[in-house]
């Protein structure tokens, strides 16, 4: 799976259990979503993409642009891998 | 020993060698911050502050935070914790309600104070971050008056959380605090060797009483602004942490959180969880990954500290809050206030040196809800096994637990309905899987809004915590013929 679908995968499962998945793709501004409205929701999905990837994830890099979409989200995490 | 003055002089005679607080890169002796907080009482008298007037502390948990509290104490005035988290109307409502004569604060919510303090008339001071009024060096020179200081005066005033709108002050006196830093204590066994991690907010009741408790012992406390979930593994392991007392959200972060070598948590020999219900999968999973099981602890603004379970079946007991500490009456009572037998289901009261006598200011029929034949009825459900072992089952108020945070789900309905499409609003609390619970807002509105604009809308007004994680939009909401929402019907 790429990266892109493996993050969608964590959001589905950890942020946005509610949303039908074909309504998201990889640029849909996740903010709409309310993901980064909540910081013990972003802390929490932060923790299973760490999970997911098997990467640290600071706390200083959890910033609105960072988490704006999966495609961010993406090349933020690429770097790590 | 009865004055939380009596209390901090002490310790600072006593334990004058030890480590008394960590933070920001400082390492503060209790002789040190003996003398830190004579010269903030110096600060504070030059200020005007005496004997009676209260004082708001506006700070993250820091060095600065135990220095004013102290020191307040130390003049005989009354200090009002306040969350730092707060937005700028629920702020200026601790401000206004408590008559403070001063804020405390960091130069990071000068902005916002400085707006709070020009509508209130009430002055302000920086004590922390960059260009602080009062530092150790510029404040030793003021003679301080031997102020008396009784057991009964007051000592602080916390805030309680109910379905008011507004939250209810409880005043606690020097005897409460200094009875709950010696129940506390003589209940956990903690020494002086103890290493104790704040980053529960001593501003409210949980941290509150860890912490006073922490310094009667002469333990080492160290200070995080906020929950920072690497810096706490790291200083678990860096400065060999003994204590860590936590809400459950932070327990199952910190035992999901990735870790890229193996660290050593071994130091750690009692980790608390309380605020909300500890989730058994959280128990399960913070065993697995630090070796050792949280336990969970049991108390109230009201009241301070009343139940831990340091019970050796912890394996089978670890959804109880344990057993009572010590001089303090925990009791299960029926509908007709009857105390009912082993294991029955009722509301848990409590009666302890540590609790206020004067209930919640200015809401005379509220205090005579909740105390009664000198006891505090919590309002919690409950049951107390043949060992003793207290385990609460649900609640009888209305309010929502988000973290160990209260919300008060009036309060954000009025929010709400400030809104300008918001026609009616209903909030209230809802449950996922694992127990956690979460704020719910059920809006009826003759326009188009979007769940965004609800949340942006609130975000300006309210705390993080109390903003709905989940918005839904009704054509109606469902009441009792006496107009009374039917909530239940909206989960």
């Amino acid at each position: 799976m790429v990266i892109e679908d493996r993050i969608k995968k964590v959001l589905l499962e950890n942020a946005l259990e509610e949303v039908d998945p074909k309504e998201i793709n990889n640029s849909s501004p996740l903010i709409e979503y309310g993901v980064g409205l909540d910081s013990v929701a972003t802390l929490e999905l932060v923790v299973a993409l760490e999970e997911e990837f098997q990467i640290r994830i600071d706390e200083s890099e959890i910033t609105p642009e960072t988490f704006e979409t999966i495609e961010s989200i993406s090349l933020h995490i690429a770097k790590k891998l | 020993m009865s004055t939380v003055r009596e209390l901090f002089l002490s310790s600072i005679q006593e334990f004058s060698d030890n480590i008394a607080v960590v933070g920001d890169n400082k390492r503060v002796s209790y002789n040190e911050l003996g003398s830190m907080v004579e010269s903030f009482s110096s600060f504070l008298y030059s200020k005007g502050i005496k004997k009676g007037d209260t004082v708001v502390i506006l700070l993250p948990n820091s060095i600065e935070f135990i220095v004013a509290f102290f020191s307040v104490s130390n003049l005989g005035a009354v200090s009002v914790p306040v969350n730092t988290t707060f937005k700028k109307e629920e702020i200026a409502y601790y401000v206004n309600h408590s008559s403070a004569k001063l804020i405390l604060t960091q130069y990071q919510l000068k902005l916002l104070v400085d707006e709070i303090s020009s509508e209130s008339n009430i002055p302000y001071s920086i004590v922390e971050g960059k260009s602080p009024e009062w530092n150790t060096h510029n404040f030793n020179e003021e003679t301080l008056p031997d102020v008396p200081i009784d057991s009964s005066d007051e000592a602080i005033y916390l805030y309680s959380t109910g379905s008011t709108g507004k939250p209810k002050r409880v005043s606690r006196t020097h005897h409460n605090l200094v009875a709950l830093a010696d129940n506390h204590t003589q209940t956990v066994g903690w020494t002086e060797n103890d290493n104790i991690l704040f980053t529960v907010p001593i501003s409210h009741t949980y941290g509150f009483g860890n912490f006073i408790s922490s310094i009667k012992i002469g333990a080492a406390i160290f200070v995080l602004g906020g929950f920072n979930r690497n810096r706490v593994l790291d200083l678990l392991e860096e400065e060999s942490i003994t204590i860590f007392p936590a809400v459950p959200v932070m327990l199952d972060v910190l035992a999901k959180t990735y870790l890229p070598q193996p660290k050593d948590f071994s130091s750690l020999k009692l980790v608390i969880s309380a605020g909300a219900p500890l989730p058994e999968k959280t128990f399960n999973k913070f065993y697995e990954k630090f070796g050792i099981y949280p336990r969970q602890l049991y108390g109230s603004s009201e009241t301070g500290l009343i139940s831990i379970n340091l019970g050796d079946d912890i394996k089978n007991t670890f959804n109880s809050v344990g057993q009572h500490v010590r001089n303090v009456v925990v009791k299960i009572l029926d509908e007709s206030g009857q105390e009912i037998g082993i294991n029955e289901v009722g509301e848990i009261v409590v009666r302890s040196p540590s609790m206020t006598t004067t209930g919640y200011f200015g809401l005379p029929e509220e205090t005579e809800k909740a105390f009664r034949d000198g006891y505090y009825f919590t309002g919690d459900l409950g049951r107390i096994d043949q060992d003793g072992f207290i385990y609460i089952v649900g609640r009888k108020k209305l309010f929502i637990n988000i973290s160990g945070n209260k919300v008060d789900p009036v309060e954000v309905e009025n929010i709400l309905l400030d809104h300008p499409n918001v026609k009616e609003a209903a909030v209230l609390g809802i449950t996922d899987s694992n127990g956690v619970e979460s704020v719910k807002a059920v809006i009826v509105s003759d326009e188009k809004i979007q769940k965004k604009e609800i949340l942006e809308f609130c975000r300006e007004r309210i705390a993080e915590f109390k903003i709905p994680r989940t918005v839904e939009f009704r054509d109606e909401i469902p009441r009792s013929p006496t107009g009374k929402v039917l909530r239940e019907e909206l989960k």
